[in-house]
């Protein structure tokens, strides 16, 4: 079980700018020299390494004396790069030492931090590694994944490390998605989310663990649930079935409600809620209609300013053409901001110039069979570079990023208008920004809460893909980076949208038809017994093969399954948006749910109804 | 020969296309494991892999081919497929200098991702896409000289359009994993082949 995991090599941390002070350690060597590099926590080989090397091409440099604040270093530093001039200096520093390997790491401040770090073999001494451009607490944070730091008696600044059995701790990483919690905190604060989280997992770890140090002289099986049952508070073990299998508590969901659907919002419908003035009435009940069907691709055009937020519900058409018309000056202003950049000046902006190659690369490769953008001199194509160049004046930190062209194409094609489309685009990209940020940090969290929702799901499911490393769901990535786009055929994306953007029947619906089509492949994934790359390769080969009526039937029909659940863990309703806090007068649910939660805690699985699973 | 039908080894070759977005990558893919070339391809988002058999100096190989999202915002998510890889086509495009210069950035990523113990032997093909286009950037003579100098680095000059060198190149590429040693520890079985790759240390058991 353990060696599946050194298959792939995972980058649990990685920050760049991590520099050393190489002169402090070593004669000869300009006093003023500080070398960057980056920085990383690795999953190698069934052992946590940190390593550091000098960052490829970048800034060997000296610093001027005149810094003092990191912000000053940022600048002497971004200022300063030069390639590197021989592939020597980047071995000659960099080093790399496992968790298990280190005994402590002394914490400073000089203005910035700097970490020391100090190896069980005490013979080999280590070059301190100073963060100028922040970043050590994340590095201790990760750190605290895979080993306990705890302060010194004597120097609170040194904190002493202990490596726990690494197979424990490395199941757990998937449950872990905030840092804060420690182990043994989450599983004390909510038995349930252990219970959901690939349990069987971590009881093969401790298994194996507790195997491992005595070989061959396995303990009995009541023996090593008592063990268990002290690590873990919650877990019951059946200890009549067979060796092999273990019987662990999971919840029991309850069978999936049918669900209907409907026909597409048609333009009398939607004419029908507007009021004379043109203000939209029983917006509930018309939002709940296009959930259920859609629109019509008639009333699309209006209707989606509206879903996306352009257009207030409440406004009249009046206020919406004064609205439409400031929206155009401010448009024009910024689409000017980069017509009228000179060659000159575009030759000092490297990342204008790069955004302005990548958008006209990337309009060249999107959506070209589709009429509307297909052939040469498509006027299309020529508005689907404006937009996305005037979106990086827009949101010039964010610029361009791949997958934006694929999120824009559908808009424009049905808003058949620059500044419309620009707008509409404009409130789209507020809701997936995070998908593109430089951490990816929207992709992650989806990552981390699609799993949670698919370990609730199907425990089997989500074991099997854990044992074949594809627990970190590498293979949705582009289903979520672009919510489906490449997925469906270009009709069934725009129904897709609109449904996601009425906001029911939950949070994070997206989320729900990702399980709805996982649910429908699980099968044959186990079946044939699909590897890392196969899964990988059939779930990208399902491209264009989905039918979204019978995908949105199944999530509809998730979303309600899970929503029934009496003993829903907190985490899974708060992806989905169910409030979860009893205080809340609002919560539509029992009233006495709190109490009955509380005496489930404490009796460990009193309301769990046992089922038997599978364990690999 | 008579020994290679008798004994039937498949060798399974992860081989992997690194490059700046645009210079040609999945059009190479396709053109070589499907002998098609879409104009109307789109640009890649995540990860891709496409299988292709093939024979090289009698030997039964399966080619599995990776292409990812050249967009530096995605390293995180291509770096972890780079491990295991057996060759590595860095490719450029003849009418992108760009493209070019940054070959050395794609090797430089590939070496520190992939982990590759000695980088001095580790098998790079060079691919200098899109020879259709007239208006080059690139020399022949500028990459060849790259190619020299930074490990003798097999060189092709490739059109995914037109399908030139496609073919070739890739032959080449499996030539040099072949030689790299006896690559015993990739010969299993034909009717046991995985897409997936066994760790190599249990695999050379089968050899
Ligand atoms: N003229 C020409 N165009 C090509 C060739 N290969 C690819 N292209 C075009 O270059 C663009 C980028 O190709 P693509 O395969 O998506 O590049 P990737 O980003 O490296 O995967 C597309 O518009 C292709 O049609 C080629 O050999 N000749
Ligand atoms: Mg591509």
């Amino acid at each position: 079980i353990v060696s599946s995991y050194s298959f792939v090599f995972q980058v649990i941390f990685e920050h760049e700018g991590v520099f050393i002070h190489p002169s402090s350690d070593d004669d000869g060597i300009d006093p003023d020299l500080l070398i960057s590099g980056s920085l990383r926590l690795v999953d190698k080989d069934s052992s946590s390494v940190v390593e550091w090397a000098h960052s490829p091409g970048e800034r060997v440099l000296e610093t001027q004396h005149s810094y003092e604040t990191e912000w000053d270093m940022i600048n002497a530093v971004s200022f300063r790069k030069r390639p590197c001039s021989n592939g020597h200096e980047r071995s000659r520093w960099a080093f790399s030492f496992s968790l298990r390997e280190l005994r402590s790491v002394t914490v400073k401040q000089e203005g910035w931090s700097f970490l020391i770090f100090k190896l069980k073999d005490s013979s080999s001494c280590l070059p301190a590694l100073h963060f100028h451009q922040g970043g050590s607490t994340e590095f201790l944070d990760a750190v605290r994944r895979y080993a306990l730091l705890s302060e010194s008696v004597d120097d609170a600044s040194c904190l002493v490390v202990s490596t726990p059995n690494r197979a424990l701790s490395q199941s757990f990483e998937n449950l872990l998605d905030d840092n804060n919690y420690s182990l043994v905190n989450k599983l004390k604060k909510d038995p349930y989310v252990t219970t959901l989280g690939g349990f069987s997992k971590v009881t093969n770890y401790l298994f194996d663990a507790l195997r491992g140090t005595e070989e061959h002289t396995q303990r009995p099986p009541e023996e090593m649930a008592d063990l268990l049952g002290e690590v873990i508070p919650g877990l019951d073990i059946n200890q009549q079935e067979e060796p092999g299998f273990e019987v662990i508590t999971r919840i029991d969901l309850g069978p999936r409600p049918a669900v209907s659907r409907r026909e597409p919002v048609s333009v009398e419908e939607w004419t029908k809620h507007q009021d004379p003035e043109g203000r939209v009435q029983r917006v509930p009940q018309l939002k709940e209609a296009i959930f259920k069907g859609g629109l019509c691709h008639a009333v699309r055009k209006e209707a989606w300013k509206f879903l996306l937020g352009y257009f207030p519900w409440n406004s009249t058409v009046e206020e919406r053409k004064a609205l439409q018309r400031s929206k155009t000056d401010e448009y024009f202003r910024m689409k000017l901001q980069w017509k009228s950049v000179s060659e000159e000046q575009e030759r000092r902006n490297s990342r204008l110039r790069d955004y302005r190659s990548l958008i006209e690369k990337d309009v060249n490769r999107t959506d070209r069979t589709n009429r509307f953008y297909e052939g040469i001199d498509n006027p299309g194509l020529v508005l689907l570079n404006d937009i996305l160049m005037t979106y990086c004046m827009y949101d010039f930190d964010l610029g361009y990023v791949q997958g934006m062209s694929d999120l824009l194409s559908p808009i424009l094609y049905v808003m058949e208008n620059e500044v419309d489309a620009f707008w509409c685009f404009a409130f789209y990209m507020d809701q997936m920004h995070q998908n593109f940020e430089e951490q990816m940090q929207g992709m992650k969290t989806q990552l981390v809460q699609l799993g949670s929702l698919l370990r609730l799901l199907d425990l089997a499911f989500w074991n099997y893909l854990e044992s074949q490393d594809s627990g970190f769901l590498y293979f949705c990535f582009r289903w979520l980076l672009i919510r489906f786009k490449r997925e469906l055929s270009f009709q069934d994306v725009l129904r897709l949208w609109e449904v996601m953007w009425t906001e029911l029947p939950c949070e994070n619906f997206h989320l729900l038809v990702c399980c709805a089509i996982l649910d429908s492949e699980k099968q044959k994934i186990m079946e044939e017994n699909y590897g890392f790359n196969e899964i990988l390769k059939h779930i990208n080969e399902l491209s264009m093969k989905l039918d979204i009526e019978e995908i949105l039937h199944k999530a509809e029909g998730i979303c309600l399954q899970i929503k029934s659940c009496k003993d829903l863990p907190r985490s899974v309703s708060s992806i989905l948006g169910f409030t979860s806090d009893p205080r809340d007068p609002r919560d539509p649910r029992d009233p006495h749910r709190a109490s009955q939660r509380a005496d489930t805690c404490s009796n460990g699985h009193g309301h769990l109804t046992e089922a038997p699973a599978l364990v690999s | 020969s008579l020994l290679n039908v008798m004994t039937s080894k498949t060798s399974l070759l992860k081989v992997i296309l690194l490059g700046d977005g645009g210079v040609g990558k999945s059009s190479i893919m396709n053109r070589y494991v499907t002998n098609k070339f879409d104009a109307h391809l789109f640009h890649t988002i995540g990860v891709e892999f496409l299988n292709k058999d093939l024979e090289v100096d009698g030997h039964q190989v399966t080619l599995q081919i990776w292409d990812t999202a050249g967009q530096e915002r995605f390293r995180s998510l291509r770096t972890p497929f780079y491990r295991g890889s057996d060759c590595c086509l860095l490719t450029f495009s003849v009418d992108d200098n760009q493209s070019f210069l940054n070959l050395g950035n794609w090797k430089k990523e590939f070496i520190y991702y992939a982990d590759v113990k000695e980088p001095e032997k580790f098998p790079f093909v060079v691919l200098g896409n899109k020879v259709d286009v007239t208006e080059r950037q690139v020399s022949t003579e500028e990459a060849q000289q790259w190619c020299q100098e930074n490990g003798d680095y097999p060189y092709y000059e490739t059109s995914a359009k037109d399908a030139t060198n496609v073919a070739v190149a890739f032959e080449e590429a499996v030539r040099r994993v072949l030689a790299m040693d006896e690559r015993t520890d990739h010969l299993i079985p034909t009717d046991t082949v995985k897409l997936h790759r066994k760790p190599r240390s249990a695999a050379t058991c089968c050899s």
